[in-house]
């Protein structure tokens, strides 16, 4: 098995302090700058939420690495720079020291583990540069960018960042949540947890029509994109509208050589967590197998809580789509070996 | 004309009603706009205008200005659906249609001073009344308001109320605020209270917050999908279904077939969830299902037409399409063409007519002149 998201997070910035320069360091200090988890994603107490995500090493060892359910491989997925700061200089500094500590504390102690390394999005040439830095190490195998942007990703303004994920064989995911200073919807602003949680699902698909159009993977024929925690079940009407209007105004993008579809479904995956299915099996089983078992990537989203779903996709899939789902996907899309 | 009962010479026969088409677009330039403006407003109509580009200046159509290429009128300056006779024509003899719901969109882009608003909002509705309803009986129409002032967008629906002809309250799918918002709650009251269907219709001013703005009319006109769907995530979630139970909403040019999705995606999220939101007393998706109405145009076309009877049927929307041809935009589905051909007589009966007659009270039989 293969665990695609699981969660880590410093407790408080101090634990990144030995990965700072002393500049931020003094300036982590003097402004009184404290780590406030992701109160947006993942309120304290909310029944999503499931407790803090583990701090160090033994305590996701305690939680996830030990049991007979333990993954084989498990993808760390650390979203402390999923924060409102717009100081693209302290982003990008804080992004090195998560990184750093990611293969420092995590990496280094158990090689199960993988990592999504972080970057900022806000200055592209000091994520490309931060890519260039750790993307040789075979260890971190993935790019993490938040569903909430200032651009879509297949914007221009994204593609060096792009460029260098293939460069050294990384997939970029794109994950939930984000900015909590930029809205979950085209129209603002929601007033409830509930509609945000929901709102990662749009913001999803809004990247997928971004990164095809603009002809990502007309550019980087090698480009993997892994869409995490943002649910999946919205893929077959989505694909069947974009086909359609493609078929109509292709001459608009003409470096759109083939369908939407086949761009989606040979370049994207999905995680698993959120699933949203329906209470019928026979209903949960028709959904499973428009969206495809190929399409899922296994994810317990630790600590995370998300109902009832996982175990009606559990239900719904057979022996060969559980083992594809659990292991054989990501196995492939990660380019994990054996 | 198998359809016609022969009646006595001379008398008017009777036929049952085949074809609503929910989403046709009449449309004024702003020079038949300002022929019709007060003396208070033509001035300000004249020097300041509409001062908020339309979605067409963002994005411009990839296609004939996005129109039909044969809907042009021929008069100099006018534009698709501004000649009735050529809609007439191009639509509804060519196709027989039965009732025709009017949305004149061009106003849901523009947030302007509330006097004026109310203003642009009389002005198109009276040229409906006068320019359209009036000269044929198939035609319907959707009430124009002044949507970010609801004080004075009641007081629209208000003055409108008496006349039949108007079928249903038309709202744009992005506004100043998310449409769930308690701000806009007194259109959904009046609308409720008039027995009249809410509309809202893809388009107004969208300004791509969340993951940015695209670059391309494709990326745009399939997200209109995704805007519909946080506009109908914020109905449910902020409790205007619950609130207002006998208000009936109608998506329209938003697509349907996501419906299923977005209500299992609450639903699961509700499952843990409702304590934040303890004013809804039932599953989200069951507020979707009781209480919307989907439009066909662009109807999403999965390459096997059995996927999209599996996702009318777990969207539970087979008495919720209706069918809509978007005339005289260029995506414009011919009632002939558009639905898969998989669909039963009685379903497909019903999204081309039955549907929308529940919906909107239209007679099941229409009196035609006799041959």
């Amino acid at each position: 098995m293969i665990d695609c998201d699981v969660h880590c997070a410093p407790a408080a910035l101090g634990a990144l302090a030995p990965h700072l320069p002393e500049y931020w360091r003094l300036y982590i200090a003097d402004a009184g700058i404290r780590l406030t988890g992701l109160p947006i994603a993942y309120p304290p107490g909310a029944p999503t939420t499931g407790g803090p995500a583990p701090a160090d090493y033994e305590e996701l060892r305690g939680r996830v690495l030990d049991g007979p359910d333990a993954p084989r491989l498990a993808i760390l997925n650390c979203l402390t720079l999923f924060e409102t700061h717009r100081n693209p200089y302290y982003a990008a500094a804080i992004a090195t020291a998560v990184n750093d500590w990611l293969r420092a504390e995590w990496l280094e102690r158990d090689d199960r583990l993988r990592a999504s390394l972080v970057v900022s999005t806000l200055d592209v040439e000091t994520a490309v540069a931060e890519i260039d830095r750790l993307g040789p190490d075979p260890r971190f195998v993935q790019v993490l960018l938040p569903v909430r942007a200032d651009a879509p990703y297949g914007n221009r303004r994204y593609h060096p960042i792009h460029e260098a994920a293939v460069r050294h064989d990384l997939t970029v995911g794109i994950h939930a949540w984000g900015r909590a200073g930029t809205a979950a919807t085209p129209t603002g602003f929601t007033s409830t947890y509930l509609q945000d949680l929901a709102s990662n699902a749009q913001m999803a698909q809004a990247h997928v029509l971004s990164l095809v159009s603009e002809g990502a993977f007309a550019r980087f024929p090698d480009l993997r994109v892994a869409l995490i925690e943002c649910g999946f079940t919205w893929l077959p009407p989505l694909l069947w509208r974009f086909d359609k209007d493609w078929k109509s105004v292709w001459r608009e993008v003409p470096w759109v050589k083939e369908r939407p579809s086949a761009y989606v479904r040979r370049h994207f995956r999905a995680t698993t967590q959120p699933a949203a299915l329906p209470a019928d099996p026979v209903q949960a089983a028709e959904v499973v197998d428009m969206v495809g078992t190929g399409w899922l990537l296994h994810a317990s989203d630790h600590p995370h809580v998300h109902g009832p779903g996982a175990e009606r996709l559990w239900q719904a899939l057979d022996e060969p789509g559980r083992e594809a789902v659990l292991a054989g996907n990501a196995g492939a899309f990660y380019r994990l070996g054996g | 004309m198998t359809d016609v009962q022969t009646r006595p010479a001379g008398a008017a026969a009777v036929r049952p009603v085949r074809l609503v088409d929910t989403d046709v677009h009449s449309a004024m330039t702003r020079a038949m706009m300002i022929e019709r403006a007060s003396t208070r407003w033509r001035p300000h109509f004249e020097r300041f205008g509409l001062r908020t580009a339309p979605i067409t200046e963002f994005y411009p159509r990839a296609r004939n200005a996005g129109m039909r290429a044969d809907s042009w009128p021929d008069a100099p300056g006018s534009i698709p659906g501004s000649d009735r006779e050529l809609l007439v024509r191009q639509l509804l003899d060519e196709y027989d249609v039965d009732y025709a719901i009017l949305n004149t969109l061009g106003l849901q882009d523009h947030n302007e001073v509330p006097a004026f608003a109310a203003e642009l909002s009389r002005i198109v509705n009276d040229w409906v009344v006068e320019e359209w309803m009036a000269h044929d009986d198939r035609l319907r129409g959707a009430i124009n308001v002044p949507h970010e002032y609801p004080d004075l967008a009641v007081r629209e629906i208000e003055r409108r109320r008496g006349d039949r002809r108007w079928v249903q309250v038309l709202l744009p799918s992005a506004a100043h605020d998310a449409l769930g918002s308690s701000r806009y709650w007194p259109i959904y009251e009046a609308a409720a209270a008039t027995g009249l269907p809410v509309a809202i219709h893809t388009g107004g001013l969208g300004t791509h917050q969340g993951t940015g703005w695209p670059s391309y009319y494709l990326e745009e006109h399939v997200s209109y999908a995704l805007v519909m769907q946080h506009q109908l995530q914020s109905l449910v979630c902020e409790g205007v279904f619950e609130t207002f139970p006998d208000l009936r909403v109608v998506l329209t040019e938003g697509g349907a077939t996501w419906a299923a999705s977005v209500g299992w995606t609450l639903d699961g999220a509700w499952s843990l969830l409702r304590d934040e939101v303890p004013h809804l007393r039932r599953a989200p998706s069951e507020y979707i299902r009781d209480q919307v109405w989907f439009t066909t145009q662009p109807l999403e076309e999965p390459d096997e037409p059995g996927q999209f009877l599996r996702a009318v049927q777990h969207g539970r929307l087979a008495d919720r399409l209706l069918f809509a041809t978007d005339y005289p935009h260029w995506d414009f589905d011919s009632p002939a063409q558009s639905l898969p051909g998989e669909l039963s007589t009685e379903a497909r009966a019903a999204i081309l007519a039955g549907n929308a007659c529940n919906l909107y009270g239209l007679p099941r039989e229409r009196e035609v002149a006799a041959p």
